[in-house]
């Protein structure tokens, strides 16, 4: 039997995790979504490619990655708020698939307008300098963008749970999600709370856009794969759970990493084979909540 | 009284006669138009979708092409309307619309199309309908029995750009060779173009992954790859998949040790990944803009073709140009417009230059022999449409099989890939 060559599964298991932790912010952007607003949205990758592309504009205006990072989620959050605010909230309470083909509307009508806007050649993003190289841990060779992606995630993860375990806010936004009518006889404006949480959800969608655009270039159509790999991991995860996107995210950018090694023809199909998998074993996901599903 | 009346009368027939001179005199130049003789080609392109770029080009080149002959008089004396259609590189999509122009709008010749498979689709389409098709991309259409006598096909074999390109590494690059392919028939006629080349030249195969299209992640392969070691890495992907590759090779700092090889690479690949497609990344082309310092055609057709649209065009914008002209030279040849099997004929070995050197297409199986061109990119030195160097331009004649050998598809027929 052949000696497993135990460097290549570390750096494997490395890269599906960096993998993963672009699926996290993603997803969990979505999930923040669909549990404050009971709606999927499919313009959810459409606003990571937005993301990529605000970071390539601030990118070559200051020359600075993390400016262009900061940046693109917050312009990106502002335009789903305005997003949210002019079209979807009119569509709330009416038949719920309305929220569904305006969405969809938008992730057909929004590349095309970045077409007409930037041309069809997609748009490069250098990796910052101080990331650029690798690590080398004995016989590891671990790229600094990697090892950036990992630590970023886990912050803005940590940062992420603390604002809606800790703040007003955020408890707020919690307690929407659970019984947005209960919230509202409390004298709140949860109409307000609905804009502000489809802008962070967004927002995170613009965060894994922009982390990824150094590997990948920002292009128009860039947002369809994103949407179907927001909306397996929320699926496997459990729809509106965080905890679910966390780990359904780095679980499918571990099976994708070790499909990759394994038969890379079938990368892609092992996410879905994964979703279809949960959906007949535990419909509701690995975290979601009964009734949810 | 009566000078008011009169007046009016006159007033109101000089009226009627104005409009009645108008209406005849913009009438005739339609009645002129309606008498003229015309023949229309219609073409397909992927203008959504991820080669929008590149159909985009060929969809300029083949405008500009119509243009030049219209501005001559048309063929024959035949004003050529041209159609097009987006194939939005979807094969169902691209019947519905190539039967909606050849039915509908009663084309007479069709062309056009990016992908290997759609191309192999409309040659189907036209052997039914007896409508000659010149296909503008990559395609394996002239091989055995695909072949009919109404598709003719203009821009290269993707085996020959396996040949080309293999044929440079092994004699300047290295010997030990890892490949990348696009799980899907190019990806799988371009690795056994390189297996083959590798066997004749002391290759070794250390091995290869196939990558679904669409991937954008691709640190996950590479790992095995790093272990690997090999000389050089050679990718038979296109596209956003290519560009996603390259960027991520160089971030995991490969290029250091190893080059990168791409079978067939694109200017708005090299363009898009900046300094990324460094000097040691090589990639082949059916054509590449520089061309026009060798050859005055390609001169001519270059900046003509940057005038009017402002970038260089694409080697697939080069193949629609020559593939339109060299439809209405066979026409001319032919003497005729309607006889459409004498127009194939006269296209079987059909000599001209237009945009490289004297080409030919090959009277056997209408498969345009031209060159293959090798690029070597020059990363943060690059500058405008700058972007790559030529390193080497292989013969046409040199890496395209027999038409016997084409015919029973020998010898990559029995080139046994990788699982």
């Amino acid at each position: 039997m052949s000696e497993i060559p135990w460097n290549v599964i570390a750096m494997q298991l490395f890269f599906g995790i960096a993998l993963g932790c672009i699926f996290v912010l993603l997803s969990s952007g979505m999930s923040i979504i669909y549990g404050l607003l009971d709606m999927v949205n499919f313009a959810h990758g459409t606003f990571a490619m937005l993301g990529a592309y605000a970071v390539f504009v601030v990118v070559s205006l200051s020359d600075n990655f993390f400016v262009g990072i900061v940046s693109a989620v917050v312009i990106v959050g502002i335009i789903g708020m305005v997003i949210e605010f002019l079209l979807l909230k009119p569509l709330y309470g009416k038949d719920p698939l309305l929220p569904l083909l305006l969405t969809f509307g938008l992730s057909v009508a929004i590349p095309d307008f970045m077409k007409i806007a930037f041309g069809l050649i997609g748009k490069p993003v250098n990796f910052p300098d101080v990331l650029s190289g690798a690590i080398t841990l004995g016989p590891l060779t671990l790229p600094g963008y990697r090892l950036f992606i990992i630590v970023f995630t886990l912050v803005a993860m940590i940062s992420l749970w603390l604002f809606l375990k800790k703040s007003d806010l955020g408890m707020i936004i919690r307690a929407s999600t659970r019984d947005s009518q209960m919230v509202q006889t409390l004298g709140i404006n949860v109409s307000r709370i609905w804009t502000v949480g489809f802008g962070m959800g967004v927002g995170l969608a613009a965060l894994a856009g922009a982390i990824a655009a150094p590997m990948m270039s920002a292009t128009p159509d860039m947002g369809v794969d994103m949407t179907m790999t927001a909306f397996v991991v929320t699926v496997v995860g459990g729809l509106g759970s965080l905890g679910g996107a966390i780990v359904g995210g780095l679980f499918i950018g571990l099976v994708v990493a070790f499909t990759a090694y394994v038969a890379g023809a079938y990368s892609s199909v092992a996410m879905y084979f994964c979703m279809a998998v949960i959906l007949l074993v535990r419909p509701r996901g690995l975290f979601g909540e009964q009734g949810r599903e | 009284m009566q000078k008011v009346r009169f007046f009016c009368k006159t007033g109101f027939v000089m009226l009627l006669v104005g409009l009645i001179s108008v209406t005849l005199l913009a009438a005739v130049p339609t009645l002129a138009t309606a008498q003229q003789k015309t023949i229309k080609y219609g073409t397909m392109h992927p203008l959504t979708g991820a080669y929008a770029v590149l159909g985009l080009d060929q969809q300029r080149a083949t405008e500009m092409a119509v243009e030049e002959w219209n501005a001559k008089g048309g063929v024959l004396g035949h004003k050529i309307i041209w159609l097009h259609r987006d194939d939005e590189l979807k094969g169902n999509v691209a019947i519905r619309r190539v039967k909606e122009l050849v039915e509908e709008e009663k084309c007479d010749f069709i062309g056009g199309t990016l992908s290997g498979s759609i191309s192999l689709a409309m040659n189907e389409f036209a052997c039914k309908t007896k409508t000659p098709y010149m296909a503008y991309c990559m395609s394996d259409m002239v091989l055995g029995a695909d072949q009919c006598e109404y598709g003719a096909a203009f821009m290269m074999l993707p085996y020959s750009a396996s040949l080309a390109v293999s044929q440079y590494a092994f004699k300047n690059v290295g010997k030990k060779w890892y490949s990348i392919t696009a799980d899907y028939r190019w990806g799988h006629s371009l690795l056994e173009g390189w297996m083959w080349q590798s066997q004749q030249m002391g290759g070794q195969f250390l091995g290869n992954v196939y990558v679904p299209l669409g991937t954008t992640d691709f640190s996950t392969y590479f790992a095995k790859i790093m272990a690997a070691k090999p000389d050089f890495i050679v990718m038979n992907n296109l596209g956003a998949d290519q560009t996603a590759a390259i960027k991520q090779a160089v971030e995991l700092g490969l290029t250091k040790n190893m080059k990168i090889i791409c079978t067939k690479t694109a200017q708005s690949t090299i363009k898009e990944l900046g300094p990324a497609y460094n000097e040691n990344v090589i990639g082949g082309m059916t054509f590449y803009y520089k061309l026009r310092d060798k050859y005055p055609g390609a001169k001519k057709f270059v900046d003509k073709f940057m005038k009017k649209y402002g970038a260089p065009p694409e080697q697939d914008g080069e193949a629609g140009y020559v593939a339109t002209n060299v439809l209405f030279m066979a026409i001319e040849k032919a003497g005729t417009v309607t006889d459409k099997k004498k127009i194939m004929k006269a296209l079987e070995g059909l000599k001209y230059q237009l945009t490289k050197g004297p080409e030919y297409v090959r009277a056997c199986d209408r498969q345009r022999v031209s060159s293959y061109v090798l690029v070597k990119g020059k990363g943060a030195k690059a500058k405008g449409w700058d972007i790559a160097d030529i390193v080497a331009e292989i013969p046409g004649d040199s890496i395209i099989m027999s038409c016997e050998d084409n015919a029973k598809k020998l010898p990559f027929i029995n080139v046994k890939l990788p699982k």
